[in-house]
């Protein structure tokens, strides 16, 4: 036993050095010219205000590096940078560290631009370090939680990009499918293909289709009175379809989550009690989701709102109202976290009566 | 009326359909929680220290989230203490991960959107960043704190003495089923709130070393992975205290 954890505790020491090793040498796979920062002199630092009252601090410094990988390997180059003290946009370079960069040459002289900093070996130390946690807790069946995440995301970056390349002017129907096939899959490898698969598939598709629908009815009605759909960050499709589509994952994930929950307890109960009776079991289910429904939206408030804090205090600094500032730059995420709450109120009546009529329906 | 009003009003009408007084009493903390979140970034924009800020409103709202609608006690606290162990681990992990990283800010991708603004507005960007990490995963961790306690404790209710490994097998099987559906709620909420940036990405063609180095999507990652690890740590800190509470109340009751 003690041997074991040994065993175990040097593969994840080993794992993170050969990750360590690995990625701070991989500059040969990258087809973008790497500069490694050999020495920094830093140059004046002037203040700076703006006429709302706000002070930074910008300061200049030389940059030498030495080039990495590609043609250029093993020269050195040197280039100018600003930073701001608030590092909104810009960086503050420092000895040691990995950057991307584009060499062009002009009249003779080579120009060195930084277009990105290098963030792989930390990515894939921070994986490492939340795999192994994983392992540590819950052993090999944490592995496969993570498995289940790791399918799902490949089969997302799979739609979107179908999404990118059929460009159809109703996008929403591709991720309205792709939500049941989201759905399906992971249940699947959650509950397995039984009887318990399908009611509680069943309940997902009819809480969030309904919650789904009640919403477009209420925006329809108010003719989206207050939605600056413009407002979404990266837009490059139909704002407000895209909008929905976005809100459709979302509110996907948590009614999965809610529902799981009240069908897995049914069924459980069920188990141990075969006597029970549809109302008994229809009634637990909804104590179940009196539990789960405040934890669970307040998980959404927190995960949509708090993305829009840094753009929030920009447009706070920047002289605009409180109204202005909410209505561009959280009132999306905060409707995105109000529909996924419709969705999770819905689906607890809709998976306790689902799951009580199908398992209190055989014993009549 | 504004879609919304409208909107919040049929969730409150819902809620209350489906959770009767519980329900209500969720909703309003869910109004609490929205203003202290309200108010996070009013005293960041005015000034305040972001992590200090954070601090007090992040450990407000997990109060809030665990206390309000849980009337039992000792698996409250549990929770609530197990929740504020987390919270400081994740700020020793995130803030020189952040550092290290140089995930905040704003992205070149965003460079169209706030090209109207000056940026150099003399806050600390990075200090923001660490602050909105830590909160949006607070709701997630304090979800699972409860869960795992709550499940814990009727299983002692019901099974009576038993040996402390057995507990944590018992909680280790409550956590893994809470944490498979949990990891789901965060990547389908992260990833599908960031569509949008994910279609502008395809839509660019992007290499793999864009996708393990650009600063937005490292950074939306990042923030799936922190989540991961503070709901795993908590689901194990919530697991060995109760254990702990438990084997103590039994060496108690011996004597």
């Amino acid at each position: 036993m003690r041997k074991k954890l040994f065993f175990e505790c040097i593969i994840m020491i080993l794992g993170a050095i050969v990750i360590f090793v690995i990625s701070t040498h991989d500059a040969f796979l990258y087809k973008q010219t790497i500069l490694q920062v050999t020495e920094v002199s830093q140059g004046k630092t002037f203040k700076t205000s703006d006429e709302y009252g706000n002070h930074d601090k910008k300061t200049n410094q030389r940059v030498d590096g030495l080039i990495l990988n590609g043609e250029k390997k093993g020269k050195k180059f040197s280039f100018q940078n600003t930073y701001a003290a608030s590092g909104g946009l810009s960086q503050n370079y420092q000895k040691g560290q990995q950057i991307f960069v584009t060499i062009s040459k002009e009249n003779g002289k080579y120009e060195v631009t930084p277009t990105n900093y290098k963030r792989d070996t930390y990515l894939f130390m921070m994986c490492w370090i939340m795999i192994c946690l994983l392992f540590i807790v819950m052993k090999i069946d944490g592995l496969r939680t993570i498995i289940s995440v790791l399918i799902n995301f490949i089969l997302f970056l799979i739609i979107v990009q179908l999404d990118v390349w059929w460009n159809i002017t109703n996008f929403f129907v591709i991720f309205a499918v792709s939500a049941v096939i989201f759905t399906a899959i992971t249940l699947a490898m959650i509950v397995g293909l039984n009887k318990q698969f399908w009611v509680t598939f069943l309940s997902i598709v009819s809480g969030t289709s309904i919650a789904l629908l009640i919403s477009i009815v209420i925006m329809w009605i108010t003719q989206d009175n207050g939605m600056h759909y413009e407002a979404l960050d990266f837009a490059t499709q139909q704002p407000k379809q895209l909008f929905l589509s976005a809100t459709l994952i979302g509110l996907l994930g948590t009614v999965m989550d809610a529902s799981t929950d009240i069908v897995s307890t049914l069924f459980e109960l069920k188990r141990s009690q075969p006597q029970v009776t549809f109302q008994q079991l229809y009634q637990s289910g909804r104590e179940v989701g009196k539990d789960i429904m405040g934890p669970l939206i307040n998980v959404l408030l927190l995960i949509f709102f708090a993305e829009t804090f840094t753009m929030a205090v920009l447009y706070f600094r920047t002289g605009n109202t409180i109204g202005y500032t909410f209505s561009w730059t959280m009132s999306l995420g905060l409707t995105q976290a109000v529909i996924s709450g419709i969705g999770i109120a819905l689906v607890i009546p809709a998976a306790s009566l689902i799951a009580a009529w199908s398992l209190g329906g055989s014993e009549k | 009326m504004s879609t919304l009003i409208a909107l919040i009003l049929v969730l409150l009408c819902l809620m209350i359909f489906s959770g009767g007084r519980r329900g209500v009493s969720a909703f309003i903390t869910l109004i609490v929680n929205f203003g202290l979140l309200f108010l996070t970034v009013i005293l960041i924009s005015g000034g305040f220290p972001p992590i200090f800020v954070m601090m007090f409103t992040g450990i407000s709202m997990l109060a809030i989230i665990i206390y309000v609608g849980n009337e039992n006690e000792a698996q409250t606290n549990t929770a609530f203490l197990a929740t504020l162990l987390v919270l400081m681990v994740m700020l020793i992990l995130i803030i020189p991960m952040n550092y290290l990283m140089q995930i905040y800010g704003f992205s070149s991708e965003q460079s169209e959107e706030i090209e109207a603004f000056n940026v150099a507005i003399g806050v600390n960007f990075s200090s923001i960043a660490i602050a909105t990490t830590i909160l949006s995963t607070l709701g997630a961790i304090a979800e699972a704190a409860i869960a795992v306690a709550s499940g814990m404790e009727e299983i002692i209710e019901q099974g009576g003495s038993k040996t402390a490994n057995e507990l944590r097998l018992s909680g280790r099987n409550i956590g893994l089923q809470i944490m498979g559906m949990t990891f789901n709620t965060l990547f389908f909420g992260m990833f599908g709130g960031n569509l949008a940036l994910f279609i502008l990405i395809s839509k660019l063609d992007a290499s793999f070393g864009y996708y393990a180095n650009s600063k937005i999507f490292v950074s939306e990652t990042m923030l799936v992975i922190y989540a991961a690890i503070s709901v795993v740590l908590v689901i194990w800190v919530t697991i060995e205290m109760t254990v702990l509470k438990t084997s103590k109340a039994k060496s108690g009751n011996k004597r």
